[in-house]
């Protein structure tokens, strides 16, 4: 099986069809166009966003219900193209895409989520982007509530 | 901040080579031309936040620190 470097977990074996593939990156890092998701059962619902080409490089992140429950998606015409998704509707949550709000920590304290510009994966090809919202409903640094460990 | 009322057709300079000419006004919004020279870096202020928050996201905290705020989320 192929492996990675990671930033909190050593190398680590994947498999090629998990991994999420960004074809213009993200904003400031538009090189980096492949990350693998690591979840770890200790940190759940927590995701890990791996670069695949800098193992220093790894992205916090939750489920966009887990930090807003009533958070609305409105994804671009252009970016939902981009997707390889139905242009004209907003896709399914959880059934057709990922939606997932990356995450600051500030001084290793507060930590806040960018819902204004959340990361979108297509689950049935793995393509993704950070779709940015046209809208000023949501806040580029939303705190992020307390959650509690989920039981497995 | 300063404020101008400008028209559809009217612009503004900044500096001496930057023009910014207001095109066209409807209900969905301003439609804004720019002239400026070809090094300048003209973003929508959406763009230029994400790119600052996934420079702050992508900020590798010590292990320790990190466990600690993991903990803190976690509460």
């Amino acid at each position: 099986m192929a492996q990675v470097e990671t930033q909190y977990f050593g190398t680590m074996s994947y498999r090629e069809d998990s991994v999420f593939d960004f074809p213009d990156g993200l904003p400031a890092f538009v090189h980096e166009k492949r990350f693998i998701p690591i979840e770890s059962p200790q940190h759940s619902p927590l995701l890990f966003l791996q670069s695949m080409t800098q193992p220093a490089l790894c992205f916090l992140a939750l489920p966009i219900q887990v930090v807003a429950p009533d958070y609305r998606i409105a994804i671009s015409r252009e970016d939902l193209v981009l997707l390889e998704l139905q242009p004209d509707r907003q896709p399914e949550l959880a059934n057709e895409v990922a939606v997932l709000a990356l995450l600051s920590l500030h001084d290793g304290l507060a930590a806040t989520a960018n819902l204004m510009a959340p990361i979108v994966v297509n689950l049935k090809t793995r393509r993704a982007l950070q779709a940015i919202r046209q809208d000023s409903g949501y806040s580029h640094q939303h705190p992020v509530p307390r959650f509690a460990e989920q039981a497995c | 901040m300063l404020v101008l009322r400008r028209r559809a057709g009217e612009s503004v300079f900044i500096g001496d080579d930057i023009e910014i000419e207001i095109l066209a006004i409807s209900s969905q919004g301003a439609k804004i031309g720019i002239r400026a020279p070809r090094e300048t870096v003209i973003l929508r202020k959406e763009l230029k936040l994400t790119q600052q928050q996934n420079e702050a996201a992508a900020q590798i905290l010590a292990k320790k620190d990190f466990e600690r705020a993991l903990e803190k989320l976690r509460v």
